[in-house]
């Protein structure tokens, strides 16, 4: 029973302006949402314009550092990055949102499922989460692209597949000890005194009360997707170039990093304060909805 | 005697738990549809050069049978041979992971100051301005990724300030001390990493425990604060540390690589990211299984350390 | 040792003044203790008693000068021995704590640091006051502060090895050990059985006539204090409303509150007359400028809305926060006439009828059972019948089974052996076997409230569910009417079970349940987690609805008070083994078993009892792993080894049977003697407020 659960104020009738809802929600889910806010409008933008075309070589001095016309520098063929940038914006959003969404709804509907039925089934499904977990995640992401072959490298689909595939047993996970716990309340057992269906308990009585979790568990989950999917960039083994994916990015311009480190900062920046509002916004979320927040992990 | 039990039962969990890794490797590399030599070679590889991959890999056979072969292999210790480079892997591995386990070391004791203490600092000096402002930084560091982080690190403290090597490369014939020097760098960045999940959790678990009612009860005994926090909140704040630490092991190993890239130092996630890049299925699947391998391990010792802190837990119920 | 009562002195141990407490929240400060004054004799009992909420704990806890993170004190000063606990310093009041006042909190699980020793806690309690008696070492001052509060030495113990009573106990010689002028209790039997919580007043009662220090007593329960406290006083909504000598209050309560309270708790020793509940429910909204209790009070007035009210002393030591007290003093609290129940006619078929039935857990998880499996017996040989329209009750302590022979009534664990048949059909042991028609024919409710509704819920969604799994037509007026036969209006339809009581989900549970015109209803504990003024109010509804309904059903409980009011026939378990099943009244007035007969006595009455347990006759003989009476080894009539080798066959009465080696006859002739020996012991001089409580034998 939380009586600061700001959730719960929306069913009576002390808060019920939507102004007045958003003054109450905690300071880091404010400034996290405007941010992600920011960032989004940002890649609208840059599916539609920028300043100079992403592939567009020549547009500038190679390593001539920051400036009015290129804030992010210009690389070493002449490619202005803060261009580069903004393209790549909506990459990243898209990705990390379509892969978390990917691994949540397998990992929760094997996770809820699983931890409320229990007994055999609950173990098999156990011992392979544990298994495909105790491959570290950068590894197991790694192997499945190099597994898919040439045909599939670099493409988004694949990526997304990837996310997908390293998240599904960790919220999994996280889904199974939810409904463990719940399927232990008493409501639950007036429904399954009823002679209730095990789907219709999942659905009706155990998912809506790990809603809160769930939401937090997504939340976090796409806090951490953009720099999964910038470390396979990083590495090589992400989208295929030219397509400006921010890690591949940096891992470019690394090499440029004592003659002009602005080409690598400047989208380290924009990619950190991309990161920084997801967690906020993830930060606030868990306090709103009443959760520990564990950022991380 | 029950908590034999315990410890063989988890040792067991562990042992299947390896053993569907092994499954399941062998089938994401080896068992999916499709040609296996063609997705390592590529498209454009001779037929010639897919023969003698097949002949190399046995690819001939069923996989069930690779698969039997290559565990049991493995179970004699024989981790197989590199393709790429026709020497026995256990070889190559061998300098590698020493290479990587002194890097972690170096970096674990580093974690353990940079977590413990600001998540303290933070606990018991809760909603002030330090514990808004360490959670900020945290936030903030918590948000760059791994490879930006070392990056921005490597520029600082090697190229702006050149007080350390930006490679870092560690020989047998250079001195310990430059060997040392070349190690601080990468192991920051990995204790770093690591750091910054652990102090979150265990800012809240104290926090959680500082409210509990043995320590209000600690409290109004009368007993001094530094007992209480001491001896009744600190031994019961540190066992979800604990499995925060066993969790951080597999940010670690995803870490080391890429801290090892960044910085070029010759360890085992360097290895496998030219196993990788060379597309040596042997190699892969021998670091793999071995990373694998050291996570289950940590996250069993971590088990069975909790079991031992909390006592409550030995009578399996 | 040191021991303050050595120059004799007119200044009070506590002195309280005009306490008040705020608790801030999203809304502002809310005041939780407004003007309480209160002052503690030094080795004084004094009991502070109310309903939750009302801030006894609150007061409490600033005795230890403690106070929760979002409180403040508004008001006020709390004396001890003359100085302000409220200004002092931190490191002054931590010389205080442990040494001169302590605290026995309410949960001793969650009270007793996890991981160490119970020993090494006494220890450092003992150290950090430097309070070890000269020429007496650590380990046998240890040793002897368990053997005061009867442990063996157990200091090598961790806290979850020990029982909650043993638990208990080590908090008590924890809070001891330093020889504190003042024992502060919090709900200190909370949770534990009934003879547990008599053993530890008892030890309490020893301890004070022994060390000499004075208390404070917590707790919502006023049987417990009236065998322990020298004066009590009645909060309610943050404020103190009387306070009177122990023996004075319970004979005549002034405030109309204390009335209530008094009148509203079920006794072993009234007959079916009906305890009425206090009228309402504490709501802060309702509140206006003057007496807080108004809008809940028979005999309030306008005047009384406006003026607030203050403690002012009537009579010897007795003060009431009541203006109209004096008019009041001979009006009698309105109560029900003792009356008999229908007792409905006995069928032929029974409703439910439980043969032979024997159940067990067996260690869950595949892997344990590779290991070696284990299986707990739970319960044997479970014979019960239940007529249509029946109240049977199912009494025992915990770990008696109870609750396990319902979830096997109600199909969710397959016994071991036995049947379960309703109406003369066999019921599958499972869930999965039964038909829909035997799935709505039994209904469940269970213990606590605050889980047995899903708060993603609405009421309405809550109720409808039932009524559509099973393709029940229904109207809209169905489901308020439904709420209204538990006395619910039809606005809690729209509400969330968060925003509701834990009586008022109990209640929407029971409307639930009947909404599918069940044949049978097991009651699982469902009054234990609600205070005793609303469980008062659910008997009531139970009783209307049996006869309304004519639903049958299997109360269970280990409150022998309510089960007086309710139940027409009463089952008594023991370790899993029926001991007896008989009429209600039959069983109240000749318990015949001797384990009732130790659950009777140690119920607490409203009158100081003096309750000593009867030792057991021969606690070296106890029943070996499946033979023998359960009752061997604690008995205090065993007759021998006969009661641990043998399990007793059942012997029929008159309503029932019992299980026991002694012959019928014999029981009968000392119940009735040990029943006489009672009245005349409890029956003093009638006062008005009990005169119709008087016994019939």
């Amino acid at each position: 029973m939380s009586l600061t659960n700001v959730m719960s104020g929306w069913r009576t009738p002390a808060l019920s302006s939507w102004p007045a809802r958003w003054m109450a929600m905690p300071g880091s889910f404010k400034v996290g949402s405007i941010i992600l806010a920011a960032h989004v409008l940002f890649a609208l933008i840059g599916v539609f314009w920028t300043p100079y075309g992403f592939a567009q070589m020549g547009t500038g001095i190679p390593l001539s550092g920051m400036s009015w016309l290129h804030p992010m520098g210009v690389d070493q063929i002449g490619r202005d990055v803060l261009s580069r940038f903004m393209y790549g914006a909506h990459i990243v959003l898209l990705l990390a949102l379509a892969g978390t969404t990917l691994g949540m709804v397998a990992g929760t509907v094997l996770g809820l499922v699983s931890g409320y039925l229990g007994g055999l089934f609950d173990e098999i499904v156990q011992r392979l989460v544990e298994a495909m977990i105790s491959i570290p995640f950068l590894a197991l992401a790694l192997v499945t692209i190099i597994a898919a072959g040439p045909a599939l490298a670099g493409e988004p689909a694949l990526i997304v597949l990837v996310v997908g595939l390293v998240y599904t047993p960790r919220i999994a996970r996280i889904a199974r000890a939810a409904a463990m716990e719940i399927a232990t309340r008493e409501y639950v057992a007036v429904a399954e005194l009823r002679g209730e269906s095990t789907w219709s308990i999942v659905r009706r009585e155990i998912l809506p009360n790990t809603a809160n979790v769930l939401l937090v568990e997504f939340s976090l989950r796409i806090s951490y997707a953009p720099i999964l999917i910038g470390a396979l960039g990083f590495l090589g083994f992400g989208i295929r170039p030219p397509t400006p994916e921010w890690g591949l990015m940096i891992s470019e311009n690394r090499g440029l990093l004592i003659a002009s480190p602005v080409t690598v900062f400047g989208p380290g920046l924009g990619f950190a304060s991309l990161v920084v509002g997801l967690n906020l916004f993830t930060d606030g979320l868990s306090r709103m909805l009443g959760q520990r927040s564990v950022v991380g992990a | 005697m029950s908590i034999l039990r315990l410890v063989i039962s988890r040792v067991a969990l562990s042992a299947v738990t390896l053993l569907l890794v092994s499954l399941l490797i062998f089938l994401i590399l080896e068992a999916l549809p499709g040609d296996v030599a063609t997705r390592i070679l590529g498209r454009d590889a001779t037929a010639k050069a897919l023969e003698v991959l097949r002949e190399q890999l046995h690819l001939g056979d069923p996989a069930f049978s690779r698969y039997l072969h290559w565990l049991g292999d493995l179970l004699h210790g024989n981790l197989g041979v590199s393709i790429a480079t026709g020497r026995p892997i256990a070889d190559v591995l061998g300098p590698r992971i020493i290479n990587t386990l002194l890097l972690s070391l170096l970096a674990f004791a580093m974690y353990l100051v940079l977590a413990i203490v600001p998540a303290v600092i933070q606990a018991t000096h809760r909603g002030t301005k330090v514990d808004h402002a360490i959670s900020v930084v945290t936030l903030v560091l918590l948000s760059l990724p791994d490879f930006l982080l070392a990056t921005i690190l490597l520029f600082i403290f090697a190229v702006a300030m050149p007080i350390l090597p930006a490679l870092a490369t560690v020989s047998d014939a250079s001195s310990w001390l430059d060997n040392l020097r070349a190690m601080i760098l990468p192991a920051v960045t990995l204790a770093i990493i690591m750091a910054v999940y652990a102090i979150r959790v265990l800012r809240d678990s104290l926090i959680e425990v500082l409210r509990s009612d043995y320590v209000r009860l600690a409290e109004l005994k009368g007993l001094r604060p530094y007992a209480v926090l001491w001896r009744h909140a600190m031994p019961n704040a540190i066992v979800p540390a604990l499995n925060i630490t066993a969790l951080n092991l597999g940010f670690l190993i995803g870490g080391v690589v890429i801290v090892e890239r960044v910085f070029s130092y010759p360890g085992f996630g360097t290895l496998l990211i030219d196993a990788l890049q060379l597309r040596d299925l042997p190699l892969i699947k021998a670091t793999v299984m071995i990373s694998a391998a050291v996570y289950i391990a940590a996250n069993l010792v971590a088990d069975i350390g909790a079991v031992l802190l909390q006592p409550r837990l030995r009578t399996s119920r | 040792m040191n021991n303050n009562k050595g120059v004799a002195t007119m200044t009070q141990l506590i002195e309280i003044r005009n306490l008040g407490i705020a608790y801030g929240g999203q809304t502002g400060w809310t005041d939780v203790v407004e003007g309480v004054c209160l002052e503690i004799a030094p080795g004084e009992a004094f009991g502070l008693v109310g309903e939750s909420g009302c801030g006894k704990s609150t007061v409490a806890y600033r005795l230890l000068g403690y106070g929760a993170a979002n409180s403040r004190v508004q008001t006020g000063q709390v004396l001890f021995e003359g100085t302000d606990l409220l200004q002092l310093d931190a490191r002054s009041l931590a010389d205080l704590r442990g040494n001169r006042i302590a605290l026995v909190p309410q949960n001793p699980t969650t009270a007793l640091s996890p991981g160490m020793r119970v020993g090494q806690q006494i220890r450092e309690m003992i150290l950090t006051h430097r309070a070890l008696p000269a020429g007496v070492s650590m380990g046998q001052r240890i040793t002897e502060l368990f053997a005061l509060v009867g442990l063996p030495d157990v200091s090598r113990r961790y806290p979850h090895e020990l029982s909650g009573g043993q638990q208990q106990r080590v908090t008590i010689a924890m809070a001891v050990s330093c020889n504190p002028a003042l024992l502060v209790l919090d709900e200190p039997t909370t949770g534990l059985d009934v003879t547990t919580q008599r053993q530890i007043i008892r030890l309490l009662s020893d301890l004070r006539s022994r060390i000499g220090m004075a208390m404070l007593y917590v707790t919502h329960d006023l049987a417990l204090l009236a065998q322990i406290a020298d004066r009590i006083g009645v909060m309610y909504a943050g404020q103190l409303v009387e306070v009177a000598p122990c023996a004075q209050l319970l004979a005549h309560p002034a405030h109309p509150y204390s009335r209530g309270l008094i009148a509203s708790i079920p006794s072993v020793l009234q007959g079916h007359a009906r305890g009425s509940g206090l009228r309402g429910m504490l709501r802060r909204d309702q509140m206006a400028e003057g007496c807080k209790f108004e809008p809940r009070c028979d005999f309030a007035t306008a005047t009384c809305r406006s003026t607030p009210q203050v403690l002012v002393p009537v009579a010897d030591g007795q003060a009431v926060a009541c203006m109209r007290w004096s008019e009041l003093a001979d009006t009698q609290h309105s109560t029900a006439a003792a009356s008999t129940a229908l007792r409905p006619e006995r069928q032929s078929t029974p409703l439910l009828s439980v043969d032979n039935l024997s159940l067990s857990y067996a260690q869950s998880g595949w892997f344990t059972e590779w290991l070696g499996k284990r299986t707990v017996p739970i319960a044997r040989d479970i014979d019960l019948e239940l007529g249509a329209g029946e109240i049977v009750a199912l009494v025992g302590e915990s770990g008696s089974g109870k609750s396990t022979i319902a979830r096997a009534i109600s199909g969710r664990l397959a016994p071991m052996s036995g049947t379960i048949s309703v109406d003369g059909h066999r019921l599958e042991p499972t869930l999965a076997g039964r038909s829909v028609q035997q799935l709505r024919e039994i209904q469940y409710i269970f213990q606590n409230p605050d889980a047995s509704l899903n708060p993603r819920r609405s009421v309405r969604a809550i109720l409808e569910r039932p009524l559509q799994h099973f393709a029940i037509e229904s109207t809209p007026a169905t489901l308020e009417t439904a709420l209204e036969s538990v006395g619910l209006h039809a606005g809690y339809l729209n509400r969330f079970p968060e925003q509701l009581s834990g009586g008022e989900r109990q209640r929407v549970a029971i409307a639930r349940a009947l909404l599918v015109n069940p044949k049978l209803l097991i009651c699982d504990e469902i009054l234990s987690a609600l205070d005793v003024s609303v469980q008062t109010k659910i008997v009531e509804l139970l009783l209307a609805l049996k006869e309304q309904h004519a639903v049958a059903m299997l109360f269970i409980s280990h409150d022998l008070a309510v089960v007086r009011q309710l139940a027409d026939r009463v089952a008594v378990l023991y370790r899993g083994e029926l001991m007896q099943m008989v009429d209600t009244d039959a069983l109240f007035n000749s318990p015949l078993h001797p384990y009732t007969e130790m659950l009777l006595l140690a119920a607490p009455g409203l009158r100081k009892d003096d309750y000593v347990p009867k030792p057991p006759a021969m606690p070296d003989a106890p029943s070996v792993a499946g033979n023998g009476c359960p009752l061997a080894g604690r008995c205090p009539r065993q007759v021998g080894s006969l009661c641990a080798e043998r399990r007793p066959a059942p012997q029929m009465t008159q309503s029932g049977f019992i299980r026991c080696h002694i012959p019928l006859a014999e029981l009968a002739h000392h119940s009735d003697v040990a029943v006489s020996a009672r009245h005349v012991q409890v029956s003093g001089p009638a006062s008005p407020l009990l005169s119709y409580r008087s016994i019939t034998p």
